[in-house]
């Protein structure tokens, strides 16, 4: 690919412009689904785009006894790793812009970096280093972050390869893998929302004030980036649960409904879970769903040895 | 044992400590008795299980200060008692208050600490300690609790030497900078940022001490509402103070400027018209529905339930229509007159009213049927922040919070007022004690208060609106107890002949409860502090309350946000 | 309102970065919400203006729990003596561009408090204010009047529009 295209990718579709767009926009369709939920009129279509604005020109407050350089470039990295995930997936239902194989493995690795950006920001303002900053940090990956990545990674071996865009030309032929591996599915949602810290699927531990605690720290440019790369990865993690497991998306109309599909789902579990809320035992669920949903692969790697197709 | 509870028989426990009695009226005893004797008689009501510590009234009598209200001394008839101080201790038992009354000399009044005995009586006598100035001896807690840290010491606002002028250059002058805690390098100024950075060590509203999650020491600092209301009543007219009573509390504004009214109604000895009454009840009531569906959005949002919470102020605002409609404001509705009411309910007000309750009482239903039984909702309720009964008993709790304890209290049914006489209320009890309970009392009192409203206005007695009240009000003491949305209301107020007030006392009914929640507090977890505290319906004014934490050996400011999605995130939920 | 000057105003010019960054602040006015000792019913109905009926969201409106992520600090209360120190430091952690509402009587003279000991009265003594909405308490309408009041201030001068034949009153 020559440079000029490449450059174009990158920074205008579909990279840069075209994901921050479609970032805020299903971001406004997120908080107008809640807020319609909640009975109320809710935000206007250009408001996650002024608040991303208005934090961008705030300004931004340092606070003291932190590693300067951490403090403002851990948004960075966390927004620039969102971006270059955008890069691998079907966005809009067209070809990912790059692909090579097991670039599934290095996607799922980039949108784990939102989340020890965030988790490393955290230790550096609030803790400065300190071991129970770290451990915190840790705790939080392994709540959502592993069970994510086996989600996905069951789609993965059915279709026998770790390119995504393969994954997606199985998903696109078979049977929707939903109904195939409807574990797998829920956990990769739940996952999703847990990531994204979207209620009620919060960590399942106790002291998450290390998210919280990073978030609370910034102001302006550092608070925007973390923003947007979190509306960045909810536009990324919804289409690649939508390419895998609601039968791939081939062209940008499938794109659209089944994405926003999606965020129908998780606005209604946002809104109407406060009835329904999942319980103490969250925590053991959610560690026996991510078993299962390994128990699951284990099956199908089982079943696909065995020259049995799905 | 079987002891005489009556006043009588009270009369006779106390005769050892008993320098004088008097019988003010059948439900009110007066006991004078000495700085040393005032421990051992409490200890004797004590043992009899006689009432509760409601309030302690400080009086000064001390002559020179009148000046500034402008009123002649009149001669109280003894002598001993000019230029001197009173503390007044009421116990109220049901529709009965006893009164212990010790009279201080002027320089150096002390009294011995009461809290040995009464729990709940230390934040009464820290009150009595800052703006009176009166030792209390063997206090076990020397710090602060109404006026702020860099209050002068020995100003002491409510004594009649002090007028507010003379605060005039205190309130304004450059406050005292707290110590600033300076780390890194010398000459580096640290910006006071996050919750564990308390570079500047202000007063957190909450001090808790936790070893790893369980909390095992909890104490309060009040005073971020202290204005001085007391003392300003003090410089205004009888009928300008209907006024700052009701802002005392912007909740409960009708229930104060009540109790106010009712207090001197009955020093000038005026009959109320019942038409009059029963529409102060009516609001009353109206008053109570509001509260309490604001309280249950505010807990909702505490426990992380902000669907629910926006759902309950949703129908609240069926209420606040309601109340705008016949007084024509939601909130402070200012209904009450010296004599009776302002406002009448005419045939088209009583047919909003229930159209609007019927509405409401569908609604509530919906809440009582998510509150028993939503599986979440239950977790960060059932069982938790437990008060026993004796636990409620002994440190005085009132008001739904006491009800839920199995402490069968409340004014309306054991010393009705107003139209409550004609309009029997029935005590909603619950005796599970927990949070869960005092979510059932405070729902279940909604239907109670429908049902009331209904047959008050099936029977609006006619008549007047209000009576005449003279411009001064004769001289006496009068004690005037209601029953607030959150529990027992008590305000004390003497009159020495003149067109203003010489003192009135004001006990909110959240005091009294602050004792149980932190005694309770302790072996619970730190999440859950935020839904016990909520539980008893504070005054939800402080909702930047910050919260000191002591935790290994650290000492943490939390913001009251940060509590609340603490405990939000701690039980699986999203903050 | 923004004040209106004779004719084009010249240097007026703003460059399109500058005229986003406004626009960017008069729609996304981020709330923190500061008691300094109010009777709670001016905070009441500030609620009253978040929940359905009123809904300040639509106006971008949004309650931070932090002073570090608000634009704006909407202030109730007459300012007790203790209260003064949490005020300003809060008003101090607010990054630039920050903006204050004073909402109520008692933040605008003490209220109905006037003349009581432990209160300073104006709220504009301890920190500098934008709009006072008076009221005891203000309705949630004129909260949100109070609050577009605020973010039309934020918006430049416009220039006087042409005499017209048939206008007699102020505009």
């Amino acid at each position: 690919m020559n440079v000029v295209l490449a450059i174009v990718a990158m920074l205008i579709f579909p990279g840069g412009l075209f994901v921050i767009v479609g970032s805020l926009a299903y971001e406004y369709v997120d908080r107008k689904l809640v807020a319609r939920f909640q009975n109320r009129v809710g935000p206007r279509w250009f408001q996650p785009l002024a608040d991303l604005v208005k934090l961008l020109v705030k300004e931004e407050i340092v606070p003291a006894g932190v590693n300067r350089g951490l403090f403002i470039w851990l948004p960075v990295a966390a927004l620039a790793a969102a971006f270059t995930a955008a890069l691998y997936i079907p966005m809009a239902g067209l070809a990912p812009t790059w692909g090579y194989r097991g670039d599934l493995v290095v996607t799922v690795y980039l949108l784990m970096m939102m989340t020890l950006c965030i988790g490393l920001a955290g230790a550096n303002t609030a803790d400065r280093f300190s071991l129970v900053g770290s451990t915190r940090a840790l705790t939080q990956l392994f709540s959502y972050e592993a069970p994510f990545l086996l989600a996905l990674l069951g789609p993965a071996i059915a279709a026998g390869t770790w390119r995504i865009s393969e994954v997606n030309g199985y998903a696109r032929e078979s049977m929707w893998m939903i109904v195939t591996q409807p574990l797998g599915f829920l956990v990769a949602l739940i996952g999703l929302m847990g990531k994204l810290e979207l209620p009620p699927f919060d960590a399942p531990e106790a002291e998450t004030e290390i998210v919280s605690g990073a978030l609370t720290e910034y102001s302006g440019r550092g608070l925007a980036f973390f923003r947007l790369g979190r509306d960045v990865e909810l536009l990324v993690g919804l289409t690649l649960i939508s390419a895998f497991y609601l039968g791939g998306l081939a062209n940008p109309l499938q794109f659209l409904l089944k994405t926003i599909g999606l965020l129908f789902i998780t606005a209604a579990l946002q809104s109407l879970f406060a009835r329904l809320r999942i319980d103490q035992t969250v925590g053991l669920w959610w560690r026996a769903g991510a078993v299962l949903a390994l128990v699951q692969l284990l099956i199908l790697i089982g079943l696909k040895a065995l020259g049995v197709h799905l | 044992m079987n002891v005489d509870t009556t006043l009588g028989g009270m009369t006779e426990l106390l005769k050892p400590w008993t320098l004088m009695s008097r019988a003010v009226s059948d439900t009110r005893l007066e006991v004078e008795t000495t700085p040393s004797g005032i421990v051992p008689a409490v200890g004797a009501l004590k043992g009899a299980q006689w009432g509760f510590l409601s309030a302690i009234t400080g009086l000064d009598h001390g002559a020179a200060a009148k000046a500034d209200t402008g009123i002649a001394v009149k001669a109280m008839g003894d002598a001993a008692q000019n230029g001197g101080f009173e503390v007044l201790y009421h116990f109220c038992r049901g529709p009965s208050v006893l009164t212990f009354r010790v009279k201080l000399p002027r320089e150096a009044p002390a009294v011995p600490t009461l809290s040995a005995v009464v729990p709940s009586a230390l934040i009464y006598e820290k009150e009595l300690a800052e703006t009176f100035g009166v030792t209390i001896e063997g206090i076990p807690d020397r710090r602060r609790q109404f006026l702020s840290d860099d209050w002068p010491t020995n100003l002491y606002p409510m004594r009649k030497d002090f007028s507010p002028g003379s605060a005039e250059g205190i309130a304004q002058a450059a406050p005292v900078a707290p110590p600033v805690e300076r780390r890194g390098t010398p000459g580096t100024f640290i910006v006071p940022i996050g919750p564990q950075h308390p570079a500047l060590k202000e007063p957190g509203h909450f001090e808790l001490t936790v070893d790893g999650e369980i909390v095992t020491h909890a104490s309060i600092r009040l005073g971020y509402v202290h204005r001085g209301i007391e003392k300003g009543a003090e410089d205004r007219s009888w009928i300008h103070n209907i006024y700052l009573m009701e802002r005392i509390c912007g909740i409960c504004s009708h229930i104060h400027s009540t109790a106010y009214v009712l207090g001197v109604e009955k020093l000038a000895g005026t009959a109320v018209p019942p038409r009059a009454q029963a529409i102060r009840t009516i609001f009353a009531e109206m008053e109570r529905i509001h509260s309490h569906l604001l309280w249950l959005g505010v807990a909702a949002h505490e426990a992380g339930f902000d669907t629910l919470f926006m759902y309950s102020w949703r129908d609240r605002e069926t209420i606040m229509d309601l109340l705008e409609e016949i007084s024509g404001n939601r909130v402070n509705y200012s209904v009450n007159l010296l004599g009776g009411v302002k406002y009448d309910i005419d045939g088209k007000g009583a047919d909003s009213l229930r159209r609007g309750l019927d509405f409401l009482e569908k609604r509530t239903r919906h809440y009582l049927q998510i509150v028993t039984s939503d599986e979440s909702f239950l977790r960060r309720t059932r069982g938790v922040g437990a008060i026993t009964f004796e636990q409620a008993n002994l440190l005085g709790t009132v008001g739904p919070t006491a009800r839920a304890s199995g402490v069968s209290r409340d004014l309306r049914v054991e010393a009705p007022y107003m139209a409550y006489p004609d309009f029997p209320v029935k005590t909603v009890l619950d005796t599970r004690c927990d949070l869960e309970a005092r979510f059932v009392v405070r729902i279940n009192e909604l239907f109670e208060s429908y049902r009331l409203i209904h047959a008050m206005l099936a029977q609006l007695p006619p008549g007047d609106l209000a009576a005449a009240l003279p411009r001064r009000v004769p001289e006496g003491e009068v004690i005037s107890r209601v029953e607030a949305p959150r529990g027992e209301l008590f305000y004390f107020i003497k009159s020495t002949g003149g067109v203003k007030p010489d003192r009135v006392k004001v006990r909110t009914p959240s005091l009294c409860n602050w004792a149980a929640v932190l005694s309770v507090a302790v072996g619970h977890k730190l999440a859950d502090i935020p839904m016990i505290m909520v539980g008893i319906d504070p005054c939800f004014s402080c909702n930047d309350r910050s919260i000191t934490v002591r935790r290994r050996g650290t000492e943490e400011l939390w913001t009251w946000e940060e509590l609340r999605r603490y405990g939000i995130s701690y039980y699986g939920g999203e903050a | 309102m923004g004040k209106q000057l004779e004719g084009n105003v010249p240097g007026a010019f703003r460059s399109a970065l500058d005229k986003a960054a406004l626009w960017s602040r008069i729609n996304s006015p981020w709330l923190v919400h500061f008691n300094s000792g109010s009777c709670n019913g001016c905070d009441i109905e500030i609620l009253a203006t978040l929940a359905p009926r009123y809904d300040l969201e639509r106006f971008g409106v949004k309650l931070q729990g932090s002073p570090r992520h608000a634009d704006v600090l909407i202030c109730t209360g007459p300012v007790t003596r203790q209260a003064r120190d949490r005020l300003l430091r809060t008003y101090e952690q607010m990054p630039a561009p920050k903006f204050v509402i004073a909402v109520g009587s008692c933040s605008i003279s003490g209220g109905a408090f006037h003349g009581c000991y432990n209160i300073v009265g104006d709220v504009g003594d301890v920190i500098p204010v934008d709009v006072y909405i008076p009221g005891c308490p203000p309705r949630p309408e004129a909260i949100i009047d109070g609050v577009v009041q605020l973010l039309q201030k934020l918006k430049p001068p416009k220039a006087a529009p042409a005499a017209s034949k048939d206008t007699g009153g102020t505009p």
